[in-house]
């Protein structure tokens, strides 16, 4: 491993600078918590990646997770990592006092997982999917449910998981079969399977807590029948103990990357005596589990972004040692009898490095960004203000899962790439981050998936107020850099990139007025990618603003040349990056439809 | 069984240290501190652990300005019950020594832990004059303490074996590696932390012995020079002349 896998000061500068987290402690549901144990709880979550999570990354790939003689074989310090995460808090802590958690802001939340996924990204998704699981349960589920299974979920004792995907019935959901048969007691008898769960089963945890869609007998067709259950793997029996409740692994998935975070396949009922118990009203599942699927999109995004940032560091820490060719001198000749350099010294290994930054650092503003929305659209002080951050949240949601999953995978091999040879050799650690992160853009729906529901879902709702919100907000962000002379060029710029996304936006929208549905969502994966340009821009300018204001101020905590680096980074992103919207804007607006109604011989 | 515990702020360990352009103090700018790990991981988690099985109290106690808060919130967060500030950027090893004397001649200690030294000056001897001032016995370096009841058992590393020594309190002891393992604070605990005492008192006047002439950093390392195999006669001379090392 390298000896460092995150920038702490540039989380904190992003968490605590950019993006205000004291405005959001002001709010009454968070006046318990105050900078300075925020903070804290930070660095003791820096602490507790150091030695509990980093150490076993190159080892949980090495010797990954693996079906055997019946059961789900993970690294030991899975087990580990439930118990201490659970006693730290990791689970609870953004749960509400009386459901036995400490009101922590979804932005601390976001910095805290931040961190781990950055030191071990095999090992935050046990905790993870158990904190969703219970998150449903609070949420959705009565008083009974809570008290039998919450509890012991936030302390890490039981897992949580949740199952979605069948053998026939992946990203589309309406086409699920597993069954739930009522009963005359307070349960269902549920039959079925579900693949790709993961941390569906291992050895270190007693029990697993399933959140399962399935369909109660007689339900209507599609996703307006589907209900959703929790299913223990072992129940809780009349004495308070547990006993099998007939849910077997028949197998796991052997991966490119993340080796060491179990991917299972479960096999429901196959004894009939499955019991399943149902959480809220029936035929409401599909749109609880999205409660916990906007939940899990953020963090594919954060899993992604983190990713990008430790392989940013680890090809930085070589570029910075390995010494290799000669600067070219004033003549443009290198010279032979001059001394080697190291490699960062070269330009093309700097815009490898630099690449890698303004992604890693982007899609972490974004990301807090985002958590931000999500704690004022809970907590802020009028119904307007709630409104107005859940719009932001559900338009930027796609893109805060996509553009670190996509981007991530360019930016990681770039990062490979720096290493030349030794990138592909296991003796380095960027081979294993770039097979890790290719998941990313499949989990919790795909990139398409998000295109889509980018376009014509959240891009069309409410007559597109949720766009027109955000581009009220970058043009505020312009509005307040302009006051600095040097950022008023890179202003001007992100401006024109607004005005281009209009006249792409009126040729979309008038598809729609012409009834060519497909039409309008045939290219929407290239409008994903436009707005996630621009937003990425308005991110960097964000932080270049911050940046100014602070050398202004001569502001501690950073030196200037932090903050140097910051501005320095934002000008590589409007130069290297932003310009790559032209493409995706004239593909839009040409309207080629080259993608629908073909003849199928054209793939001959 | 009421506890004592010194506890220091550093800076961090990879913290690129710079001078003042007197050399005379250490520039803060972009530095990140950290309670100093002897005291953290050692002196104060033992003192919880004997705390949580024997009863009574664990005070922390730190010398320093109102920015060193930020790390004994971290001590009380980890599990200490209440904290002491001497209001008073410390000069040295004496001074620290002198201001924590006084206070803990004005309350009652069975012991009082320390790190074996802070990793930033290394200096290893607040302990030590800790104990002077007091009149009690020093125990230094030690990597497990016990208590029975009655009497204390310490051991520690000395050279090709260990030392092992009894004896009652009070007394000082620096703890080094071995004595306990690191607690991390979890949520809970760093919310508690906020409603814990921490009392801030003014320093007593102290004559001070020490003043700081110079820092100065290492010499940098000269870069590599690279000799081509066939001119060893240039090596040696380089070797002699340049480097002076044969």
């Amino acid at each position: 491993m390298p000896s460092n896998y995150i920038a702490l000061n540039t989380l904190k500068f992003i968490l605590n600078q950019v993006h205000g987290l004291a405005d959001v402690l002001k709010l009454d549901y968070y006046s318990d918590h105050d900078m300075e144990s925020m903070n804290l709880f930070l660095d003791a979550v820096k602490d507790f990646s150091d030695r509990e999570m980093a150490p076993y990354f190159k080892e949980m790939d090495e010797q990954p997770a693996h079906f055997e003689e019946g059961k789900i074989k993970v690294h030991p310090q899975v087990g580990v990592i439930m118990k201490k995460g659970g006693a730290m808090g990791l689970i609870s802590g953004i749960f509400d006092y009386e459901d036995g958690g400490m009101q922590i802001p979804m932005m601390v939340h976001t910095a805290n997982t931040y961190i781990q996924d950055c030191a071990n990204n095999h090992m935050t998704g046990y905790m993870g999917l158990t904190l969703g699981a219970a998150e449903l349960i609070i949420h959705f589920g009565d008083a009974a449910l809570k008290a039998a299974y919450v509890p012991k979920m936030l302390t890490g004792d039981w897992a949580g998981t949740m199952c979605l995907t069948e053998p026939e019935a992946g990203s589309s959901l309406s086409d699920l079969t597993t069954k739930a048969i009522p009963t005359e007691q307070d349960y269902y008898l549920l039959k079925g399977q579900k693949i790709f769960i993961s941390g569906g089963d291992h050895e270190y945890i007693s029990n697993f807590v399933h959140l399962v869609l399935a369909r109660i007998e007689g339900a209507p067709a599609g996703t307006k029948g589907i209900s959703l259950f929790v299913v223990p793997k072992n129940r809780i029996n009349e004495h308070k103990g547990l006993e099998p409740n007939d849910v077997n692994t028949a197998g796991d998935f052997q991966k490119m990357g993340q080796r060491g975070y179990c991917t299972s396949h479960l096999m429901f009922g196959e004894n009939n005596d499955c019991r399943g118990w149902l959480v809220g009203e029936p035929h409401r599942g599909l749109k609880y589990m999205f409660l916990m699927m906007n939940g899990a999109r953020i963090a594919v995004g954060r899993g992604a972004a983190a990713i990008v940032m430790a392989a940013y560091h680890a090809s930085l820490e070589y570029a910075q040692e390995r010494v290799q060719g000669r600067k070219i001198g004033k003549l443009g000749k290198k010279k032979v009898d001059s001394l080697p350099t190291t490699i960062i010294n070269h330009a093309d290994v700097r815009r490898m490095l630099l690449l890698q930054k303004v992604v890693a650092e982007g899609s972490l503003s974004l990301l807090i960004l985002a958590s931000k929305y999500k704690d004022l659209s809970l907590h802020a002080k009028t119904p307007e203000e709630k409104e107005k951050y859940h719009l932001l949240l559900e338009i930027l949601t796609p893109i805060v899962k996509s553009y670190p999953s996509e981007m991530g995978n360019i930016a990681v091999s770039n990062g490979l790439q720096v290493l030349g040879g030794y990138g592909f050799t296991s003796e380095y650690i960027l081979q294993q981050y770039y097979r890790d992160i290719r998941i990313f853009s499949i989990y919790e729906g795909t990139t398409g998936i998000q295109s889509l529901d980018l376009l014509g879902r959240k891009a069309t709702m409410q007559g597109g107020r949720a766009i027109q919100l955000l581009i009220e907000e970058i043009k505020q962000s312009c509005s307040e850099a302009t006051k600095f002379s040097d950022l008023t060029p890179y202003t001007s710029m992100l401006e024109s990139e607004l005005e281009s996304f209009k006249e792409v936006l009126v040729v979309l929208y008038k598809l729609t007025e012409q009834g060519k549905f497909e039409l309008f969502t045939a290219d929407a994966n290239h409008f994903l990618e436009l707005l996630s340009l621009i937003i990425i821009a308005w991110m960097w300018l964000e932080m270049a603003n911050e940046s100014m204001q602070a050398i202004q101020k001569d502001e501690e905590p950073h030196k200037e040349a932090f903050y140097q680096s910051k501005i320095h980074a934002m000008k590589f992103y409007f130069n290297y990056e932003l310009p790559k919207t032209l493409g995706h804007a004239k593909i839009l607006k040409n309207v080629s439809g080259l993608t629908i109604d073909l003849d199928r011989e054209i793939f001959v | 069984m009421n506890i004592l515990v010194g506890i220091s702020k550093t800076p961090e360990t990879t913290a690129k240290i710079e001078f003042s352009e007197d050399g005379k103090s250490f520039k803060s700018e972009g530095v990140n501190y950290i309670m100093n790990p002897y005291d953290e991981w050692y002196a104060l988690v033992r003192a919880i652990e004997l705390k949580e099985v024997h009863g009574g109290e664990v005070t922390v106690i730190n010398v320093g300005t109102i920015s060193n808060e930020t790390v004994i919130r971290k001590a009380l967060a980890i599990g200490a019950d209440k904290a002491v500030r001497i209001n008073k950027e410390t000069s040295s090893s004496w001074d620290t020594a002198s201001q924590i004397a006084a206070y803990a001649k004005e309350h009652s200690y069975d012991i009082i832990l320390i790190g074996k030294e802070t990793i930033d000056y290394n200096g290893g001897e607040v302990g030590g004059m800790l104990a002077e001032h007091l009149g009690v016995s020093f125990i230094s370096f030690a990597s497990k303490l016990e208590f029975d009841g009655s009497v204390f058992t310490v051991e520690k590393d000395i050279e090709g074996g260990v030392e092992v020594v009894e004896l009652n309190g009070p007394f000082v002891l620096s703890a080094a590696k071995g004595l306990a393992e690191q607690r991390i604070p979890n949520m809970r605990g760093i919310m508690m932390a906020k409603r814990k005492p921490l009392e801030v008192i003014e320093p007593i006047s102290d004559e001070g012995f020490v003043t700081i002439s110079q820092f100065t950093k290492p010499a940098e390392k000269v870069g590599i020079k690279m000799v081509d195999p066939d001119q060893m006669d240039e090596l040696v001379r380089m070797l002699s002349e340049e480097s002076k090392v044969i």
